[in-house]
């Protein structure tokens, strides 16, 4: 396996940048970790070592995803990419920008008066979870974006091949871009302030990014199984149609509690209730697919498909519904249920989808068409128990914080040292284990195609 | 169905949804304002605090934010802003176990900090945070109380104070007081004024408890061994 389209290979510079930072992601949120138990354990407070660790995650699943893109759309288009140079601009830009970004992160956290306002924003830290990023950063990240689209479309228009694949996915990254703007402006009031930032949020992870990932899910079946496209593509719309149908006027289960009037009530509670119904749907045409597969090319990339498949359906359609209900999310409502289901949605739908699609494209970029697959096994199984069981000790942290706090009425920080105290140390070690899986396959990801000897698939 | 439908329904379905979804927002906008106090200079600059030491990276505020520290949607009804005060210009000396780092709050900031934090407890949540339903029913069939347990919850004491675990964590625990050695007569100077025998404390004193309640209330402290 070779690719066809030497521009294709922009994809890796992503990709290497993407996992340098979720190894930085993980580290630090191992230290996250252990400041529940020891809140001074390094220079940096919680709250700084946590901004590293969500804005980390951010960070390289777009730059996961720009990898992605870069690879799919010459192949889609049938052509090179439009302009290479500005391609590996872009790439640049966007490591310099990020890492003026962290530095500032950094400084702040030290110095928290260096966040000093300047025209009427905060230079170094937003204050915004998710979004901490500043105004000037917001504005590199948008014009990189911009560049980034621009390349894209300029590309498809010189063959003038729209495969629906391809306009899925560019539909899903022009909403992407258009759903941080609501993010760039200061509203006095804070409830303002908090209804437009979940419009970032919750329309990125519940809408955009979800349209990506259906796009995705139907190349990587195409590529790894050589299902077929007519199929696929129907399914597709039907999938990141109802995921929208379902996600914008689910955005309400986000409003229940902040200051905005009732009927969020009815409109979150009804419509976020069907959001696992696309998610489903796509587990059933993962499952569909193979098993009409008759040569499967590339195994591991489509354990890691069907595997996203799953685990987006049950972190986010699952986790995710057992809170979504006002009845039930006044209880849980920023409880540590909030996390379980943060990380095993982000980890299902996102962190394996980026994994998924670097399998199944990286051997053809290095030109091997087979490769050596047993550290792809062994870095799944290690971040995946390890997940699951994070996700299962900080669901248990999160029904004795609801019983202990919201319904007896306890008191937060009493609940926190004395009554979870062995769920933080569980979830530390495990951890540990989602580290060790995350170094076999920062490791594999680098020898992918080096090895000698190599293995049949 | 065919590939040319299922794109026309993704198509329009989503721009239908979109537009719903935007109606909803125009009115919301329209009720925000009067589902909470104005916001005043005081307010905003507040806000701008709570931005600029990124106090969501530790807290939430309307259950929105990090897990590792209380919320702060209803903080200044459980504690007085004298206290607030010297806990947010530095937390160490105001509750030694406090975790909390010293972040370098201005006294300008900090009374900007509580005008916010104010104004955020005011806001018609729809009754959120809802009231702990199993400590209401425990109440209701309760042991009898004496005076002195009266009047320690009629003052909120149990917003800063624990005594066999039931209470907040903001000043020292109480359920062993009574074996400190501080007497009756102790308690009730230390309730009226507390900086005349702990300098710089930041408990509120309680100047306008009647001479009874204090007397009970005292002897309730001491009684706690
Ligand atoms: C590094 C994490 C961290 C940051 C940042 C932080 N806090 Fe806290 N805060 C805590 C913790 C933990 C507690 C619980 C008490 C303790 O252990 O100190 C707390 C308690 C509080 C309390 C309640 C005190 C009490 O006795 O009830 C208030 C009010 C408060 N914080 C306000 C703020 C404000 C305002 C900011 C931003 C200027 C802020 N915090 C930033 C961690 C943090
Ligand atoms: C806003 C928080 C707050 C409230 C409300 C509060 N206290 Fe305190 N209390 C403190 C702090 C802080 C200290 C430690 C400083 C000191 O000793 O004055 C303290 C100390 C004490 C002590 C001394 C404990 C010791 O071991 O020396 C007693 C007794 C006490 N409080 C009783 C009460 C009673 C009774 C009430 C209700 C009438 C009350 N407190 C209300 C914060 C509070
Ligand atoms: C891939 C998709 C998803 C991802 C990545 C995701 C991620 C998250 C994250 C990170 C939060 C916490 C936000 C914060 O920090 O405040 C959150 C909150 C929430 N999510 Fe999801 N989510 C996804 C899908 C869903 C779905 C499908 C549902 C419902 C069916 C759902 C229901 C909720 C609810 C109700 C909350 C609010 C929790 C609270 O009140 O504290 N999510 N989600
Ligand atoms: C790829 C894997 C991971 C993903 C996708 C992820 C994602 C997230 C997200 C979205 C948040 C913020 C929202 C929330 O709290 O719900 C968060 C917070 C956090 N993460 Fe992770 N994380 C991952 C791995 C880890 C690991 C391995 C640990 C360490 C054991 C960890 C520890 C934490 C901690 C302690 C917080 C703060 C939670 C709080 O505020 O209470 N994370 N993570
Ligand atoms: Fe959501």
């Amino acid at each position: 396996m070779t690719i066809k389209y030497q521009s294709q290979k922009i994809a890796q510079y992503f990709y290497t940048f993407a996992i340098i930072l979720f190894a930085v992601q993980v580290l630090v949120g191992l230290v996250a970790a252990i400041q529940f138990l020891k809140p001074d354990i390094a220079i940096l407070s919680f709250a700084t070592i946590r901004t590293l660790h969500i804005n980390a995650l951010v960070v390289w699943l777009l730059a996961g995803l720009m990898g992605a893109t870069y690879y799919v759309v010459p192949e889609e288009s049938e052509t090179e990419l439009w302009n290479y140079p500005i391609a590996l601009f872009q790439f640049w830009a966007t490591v310099v920008a990020v890492t003026a970004v962290v530095v500032g992160y950094i400084v702040m956290g030290i110095f928290p008066q260096a966040n000093i306002s300047v025209l009427g924003t905060l230079v170094l830290n937003e204050g915004r979870e998710y979004i901490e990023a500043p105004r000037w950063a917001d504005v590199l990240i948008v014009v990189s974006v911009l560049l980034f689209l621009f390349n894209m479309f300029m590309t498809m228009l010189k063959t003038k091949k729209w495969t629906a694949i391809q306009g899925v996915l560019l539909t899903g990254l022009v909403f992407l871009a258009l759903m941080y703007l609501p993010g760039m402006f200061y509203s006095k009031n804070m409830v303002k302030d908090q209804f437009w930032w979940w419009w970032v949020i919750h329309l990125w992870v519940e809408g955009s990014w979800e349209v990506i990932a259906g796009a995705l899910l139907a190349f990587m079946l195409m590529k790894t199984i050589g299902a077929k496209r007519e199929v696929l593509e129907k399914w597709m719309y039907i999938e990141v149609g109802l995921v929208l149908f379902t996600g914008i006027l689910g955005t309400g289960h986000h409003y229940y509690f902040i200051g905005t009037p009732k009927y969020w009530w009815w409109v979150g509670g009804f419509f976020s209730s069907l959001e696992p119904v696309p998610l489903l749907l796509m587990v059933w045409d993962a499952f569909r697919t193979t098993r009409e597969a008759r040569n499967v090319t590339n195994k591991v990339g489509l354990f890691y498909t069907v595997a996203h498949a799953i685990f987006n359906f049950v972190g986010a359609g699952l986790w995710g519904v057992i809170h979504t209900l006002p009845q039930v999310n006044q209880w849980t409502h920023g409880t540590q249920i909030t996390t379980a289901h943060g990380h095993l949605a982000f980890y299902g739908a996102y962190v394996l989808l980026i994994m998924a699609m670097i399998y199944v494209t990286l051997p053809s970029m290095r030109g091997v068409k087979e490769f050596k697959t047993s550290r792809a096994y062994q870095a799944f199984w290690w971040m995946t128990i390890s997940m699951v069981f994070i996700v299962l000790t900080i669901t248990g942290a999160g029904m004795v914080q609801v019983y202990m706090e919201r319904l007896m009425g306890l008191d937060y920080v009493a609940v926190k040292a004395n009554y979870n105290l062995w769920f933080w140390i569980i979830r530390a070690i495990f951890g540990v284990g989602f580290l060790v899986g995350t170094l076999i396959f920062v490791y594999d990801y680098f020898r992918l195609g080096k090895d000698q000897g190599l293995q049949k698939t | 169905m065919s590939n040319k439908a299922a794109r026309n329904l993704f198509i329009f379905g989503s721009l239908f949804f979109f537009v719903i979804f935007l109606g909803l927002t125009f009115d919301t906008m329209k009720q925000i304002d009067g589902r909470a106090p104005e916001v005043t200079k005081e307010v905003d600059d507040g806000k701008q605090v709570w931005h600029k030491y990124d106090c969501i990276g530790c807290h939430t505020i309307l259950g929105n934010g990090s897990y590792f520290a209380p919320d702060m949607t209803k903080v200044v009804e459980k504690k007085p802003a004298g206290y607030l005060k010297k806990f947010l210009m530095d937390p160490k000396s105001t509750n030694k176990n406090a975790t909390m780092p010293k972040l370098g709050l201005s006294s300008k900031e900090a009374d900007d900090m509580i005008a916010f934090l104010t104004w955020i407890s005011k806001i018609d949540t729809n009754g959120w945070p809802p009231k702990p339903i199993l400590a209401q029913a425990a109440g209701v069939g309760g042991a009898q109380q004496t005076r002195g347990q009266q009047v320690y919850q009629s003052q909120g004491c149990s917003n800063c104070h624990s005594i066999n675990g039931i209470g907040g964590t903001s000043g020292p625990d109480l359920t062993k007081v009574g074996a400190a050695g501080k007497d009756a007569e102790w308690h009730m100077k230390h309730l009226k004024d507390p900086n005349s025998l702990v300098p710089g404390s930041a408990m509120p004193p309680y100047p306008s408890l009647s001479d009874s309640d204090l007397k009970e209330l005292a002897a309730y402290l001491v009684s706690l061994k």
